[in-house]
C-alpha cells in the first residue's frame, strides 16, 4: 500500500479522553492524504439487559443520540482543523462484531485505532487479544490497522504507511 | 245445632288444641340444639406474633383420632367445637402442631372439663410456640444469602437469581415427603401468603404509565431548559439538573428518569466542555435521595408503604423535610467535590448547541398535554384517596387505563412496556424472603436487634437508619428492605414510642440514601456508569465510592437530625 491509494480513512473511537490522540492522529493522517475520515462509534448497550428496566427501543435511540453527538463533536474538530470531507457513523451491538461488519462492507483503506492500556480494565481490548483481532482484520477485511498509543497525544503521523 | 253437640265440639277443639302444643312442644325440644361446647384460644410466637395456619386438636386421652380440630387465623385466634355426639370422659388435651415450630401439648384442667360438661365455652391461655432450627431453616438461609451473593455479584440477572431461590425452595418443600419433614418450608398456596400484590400492581400500572411518559421527549427537553437557565454556567446547570432529575424521580422510577436524562447530560457536557460525570453523579445521587420523598418515588417505599400501611401523604408530610435538608446538603457537597471539573466550562460550539436544541424538544406533544391531566388526577387520588380507603395499587391501574384509553397507543406496544421481568423480581423475591420469614430466621434477627438496642427508640432509629444505610452500600436494596419490613414490624410493636411507625421511615431513609454509597447500591447508579462508560466516561467502582461515600454520610446525617427533630422533638411519643 502506497501513499496514493489513501483515499478513506476510518477512525474507531469512543469518544473518551484517551481518545484524543487516536482522533488527533487520524485527523492528521486525513489532512496529510486528502483522505475522506469517517468516525465510527459502536454503541455496545449489552449492558442494559441486565437492569430492571422498561421499554429498551426509546433508550436505545437516546444512547445512539448521544453517540451521534460525540462523533459530531469529533467531526466539528475536523472540520476546523480542515479536514473537507468528514463523517460519522454510529452502530449498536457488539463492538469486534460491529468494527468487522463495517470495515468489510467499506472501501476504507485504513483504520485508525486506540492502543489498550496496559493493565486497564476498561479497555475493550486485552493487548494479546488485539493483536489477533488486528491480523484478522487486515487478513480478511484487506485493511490497513493503525493503532495509536492513547498517551501519545503530539505523535506525529507516520511518514510511510 | 244443639248444646250438646257445641259442648262436644268444644271439648274436641281444645284437646286438638292442647295435642298440638304439646306435639309442637316436643318437636321443638327435639330441633333445639344441644349448647355448644367451645374452646376458644390463641397462638403467638416468642415474639408475641400471631401464629397463623397452627393445626389446633382436642384429643382424648389414649386416643389417637382428635375429637375436633381447628386452624388458626391471621390473629392466632382458633375455636374447637365439640360434637355434642361425643361424651366428655376421661382427661382432655389441645395439641398444637405448626411447621417450624415445636408441637405443644397442653391438658386441659378439671373445672374446663366440668365447663365443657356444663356446655359453657372454655378459653384457653395464649399459647407461645417456640420456634424449632432444622433442615429447612439452613436451607432457606442458605439460599437466600446465595440470592443476594449472585446479584451482588451481578453472576445472575436479580430475577433469574430471585426465581432459582424460589425454585430451590419449592424443590426442598415438595420433596419432603420423600425425604424427610425436616425440609418443607412452605407449598405454594402458602408460598403466595407473601406475596404483596398491591406492590406488584402499583408497579405495574405505574411502568405503563412511564410507558408513555418516556416517548414524550419532556426529559431531553427539561434537560435542554436547565442548560438554558443556567446560561452556560456549570454550577447553576448542575444544581438545576439535580433538581430536574430529583422531582422527576419522586414520581417515576429512578432507572428510568437516570436512562433518560444521563444520554442528554452527557450531550449537554461535551458540549460545554466539561466532564460529564460532574454532571452525572450529583443527578444520580439527587435522584436517590428525592425518590423517597414520595410513595412511589422508590421501589422500596413501595414496599414499605404497602407493608406498613403508610400513605401517599404519610411519605410526603414525614419524610419531604428530611428531603430538602438532604439536598441542601448533597448540592453544596457536589459542588465542592466536582469545582475544578465545573470550572473548566468552554465556549459552546454554535453547531453543536443548534444540533443539541434539534434534539432536545418534546416529540409528542399531545399525549405529553394527557399525560400532565391523568398524572394529576393520580396525585390528587394518591393524595386524597386514603379517605375513601383507596389503595395506591388501584390508582395507578386506574390512572394507566384511562392514560390508555384517552392515548390509545398500540395496546401490544405498551404491554411489552410493562418490565415483566421485574414484576417476576418481585414475586419471586417476596417467596424468598417469605422463606425466611416461615423458618424464623427474620425472628432471630429482631430478636438480636430488640436485644442490643434494649428499649430506647432512639438507639434504635439510628441503628436502622445506619445499619440500612452501610448495607445497602453492597447488597441490593430492594431484597434487603423486603427481607427487613417484617423485622422493623416487630420492632415498632415493642420498642416503647415506635407505633408511629417511624422505623419504616428509618428504613426508607436508610436503604435509598445507602444506595449512594457505591456504585452497586442502587440499580440507578448501575445505569448511569452503564451508559456514561458508553459516552468513553466510565464510572469505577473505587470512584462511586470516593464520591458518592462522602455524599452518604451527609445525606443520611441530615436525614437522620430530621428524623429525630420530627419523631422525637416535634412529636414525642408518650409517656
Amino acid at each position: 500500500m502506497n501513499e496514493e491509494e489513501i483515499r478513506h480513512i476510518i477512525c474507531a473511537v469512543r469518544g473518551r479522553p484517551e481518545s484524543r490522540a487516536t482522533v488527533t492522529h487520524a485527523i492528521d493522517l486525513a489532512l496529510k492524504h486528502g483522505a475522506r475520515l469517517t468516525f465510527l462509534h459502536v454503541m455496545d448497550a449489552e449492558f442494559l439487559q441486565h437492569a430492571t428496566i422498561g421499554p429498551l427501543s426509546v433508550i436505545y435511540e437516546e444512547l445512539n443520540k448521544m453517540g451521534q453527538f460525540a462523533m459530531m463533536i469529533l467531526c466539528d474538530r475536523a472540520t476546523r482543523r480542515g479536514v473537507s470531507e468528514v463523517g460519522y457513523v454510529v452502530m449498536q451491538g457488539n463492538i469486534r462484531n460491529q468494527i468487522d461488519q463495517f470495515v468489510r462492507n467499506s472501501p476504507a483503506d485504513i483504520i485508525v485505532m486506540g492502543k489498550p492500556k496496559p493493565k486497564t480494565a476498561r479497555s475493550i481490548f486485552r493487548e494479546n487479544e488485539i493483536r489477533v483481532y488486528i491480523h484478522q482484520l487486515e487478513e480478511q477485511a484487506n485493511i490497513r490497522v493503525v493503532q495509536v498509543d492513547p498517551d501519545s497525544v503530539n505523535q506525529k503521523p507516520p511518514d510511510k504507511l | 245445632m244443639n248444646s250438646r253437640f257445641l259442648r262436644a265440639l268444644l271439648v274436641l277443639i281444645v284437646i286438638g288444641v292442647s295435642l298440638a302444643l304439646v306435639i309442637t312442644r316436643a318437636h321443638a325440644q327435639v330441633e333445639t340444639p344441644e349448647p355448644e361446647r367451645v374452646i376458644i384460644g390463641q397462638v403467638i410466637d416468642q415474639q408475641g406474633q400471631p401464629v397463623e395456619a397452627a393445626e389446633v386438636m382436642l384429643k382424648a386421652s389414649g386416643q389417637t383420632n382428635p375429637i375436633a380440630e381447628a386452624s388458626t387465623q391471621p390473629d392466632g385466634r382458633y375455636t374447637l367445637i365439640l360434637p355434642s355426639s361425643n361424651p366428655i370422659s376421661g382427661s382432655l388435651s389441645v395439641d398444637i402442631q405448626r411447621a417450624h415450630f415445636k408441637d405443644v401439648d397442653l391438658e386441659l384442667d378439671a373445672s374446663a372439663i366440668k365447663d365443657l360438661r356444663l356446655g359453657e365455652t372454655v378459653a384457653m391461655p395464649v399459647i407461645t410456640l417456640n420456634r424449632q432450627i432444622n433442615l429447612a431453616f439452613w436451607i432457606a438461609t442458605l439460599t437466600f444469602v446465595i440470592m443476594l451473593l449472585l446479584i451482588a455479584a451481578d453472576k445472575l440477572h436479580n430475577t433469574l437469581a430471585a426465581l432459582v431461590g424460589a425454585s430451590i425452595i419449592f424443590a426442598f418443600s415438595y420433596s419432603s415427603d420423600l425425604l424427610g419433614e425436616g425440609l418443607f418450608i412452605f407449598n405454594f398456596q402458602g408460598a403466595l401468603h407473601y406475596v404483596d400484590w398491591n406492590v406488584i400492581f402499583l408497579v405495574m400500572g405505574m411502568m405503563i404509565v412511564i410507558a408513555v411518559v418516556e416517548r414524550t421527549g419532556i426529559f431531553q427537553w427539561l434537560a435542554f431548559v436547565a442548560y438554558q437557565l443556567s446560561g452556560g454556567q456549570a454550577w447553576l446547570l448542575v444544581t438545576i439538573l439535580m433538581i430536574i432529575t430529583g422531582v422527576a424521580s419522586a414520581f417515576l422510577d429512578n432507572v428510568t428518569t437516570m436512562l433518560l436524562m444521563t444520554p442528554i447530560t452527557v450531550q449537554i457536557a461535551l458540549a460545554l466542555g466539561i466532564n460529564p460525570l460532574a454532571l452525572l453523579m450529583p443527578e444520580v445521587m439527587a435522584s436517590n435521595v428525592i425518590g423517597i420523598s414520595t410513595l412511589i418515588g422508590t421501589p422500596t417505599n413501595i414496599l414499605i408503604g404497602s407493608y406498613a400501611h403508610i400513605s401517599f401523604n404519610g411519605f410526603l408530610v414525614n419524610l419531604t423535610p428530611g428531603v430538602i435538608l438532604a439536598m441542601l446538603g448533597l448540592t453544596i457537597y457536589s459542588q465542592f467535590a466536582y469545582r475544578r471539573e465545573l470550572q473548566v466550562a468552554s465556549e459552546v460550539s454554535p453547531l453543536l448547541l443548534e444540533k443539541l436544541s434539534e434534539r432536545a424538544h418534546i416529540t409528542e406533544l399531545d399525549h405529553l398535554k394527557k399525560v400532565g391531566w391523568v398524572g394529576a388526577g393520580m396525585l390528587i387520588l394518591f393524595i386524597f384517596g386514603e379517605n375513601v380507603h383507596l389503595v395506591p395499587a388501584v390508582t395507578a391501574l386506574m390512572g394507566a387505563t384511562v392514560l390508555l384509553v384517552w392515548i390509545k397507543p398500540d395496546i401490544e406496544e405498551m404491554i411489552e412496556a410493562v418490565d415483566w421481568t421485574t414484576l417476576v423480581f418481585f414475586i419471586a423475591l417476596f417467596i424468598v424472603v417469605g422463606s425466611i420469614q416461615e423458618v424464623g430466621l427474620i425472628s432471630m434477627i429482631a430478636d438480636l436487634i430488640a436485644r442490643l438496642v434494649g428499649g430506647s427508640l432512639l438507639l434504635t432509629m439510628l441503628t436502622v437508619i445506619w445499619v440500612s444505610a452501610i448495607i445497602s452500600t453492597v447488597i441490593a436494596n430492594i431484597p434487603f428492605t423486603a427481607a427487613m419490613l417484617p423485622v422493623i414490624g416487630y420492632l415498632s410493636t415493642i420498642v416503647p414510642g415506635a407505633h408511629s411507625k417511624v422505623l419504616f421511615f428509618c428504613l426508607a431513609v436508610g436503604s435509598a440514601l445507602g444506595g449512594n454509597g457505591s456504585l452497586i447500591g442502587a440499580s440507578a447508579n448501575m445505569v448511569t456508569a452503564g451508559i456514561s462508560e458508553r459516552a468513553g466516561y466510565p464510572i469505577s467502582y473505587m470512584y462511586f465510592i470516593k464520591k458518592g461515600f462522602p455524599a452518604l454520610l451527609i445525606t443520611v446525617g441530615l436525614a437522620t437530625l430530621w428524623l429525630i427533630l420530627r419523631f422525637l422533638v416535634l412529636s414525642p411519643p408518650p409517656g
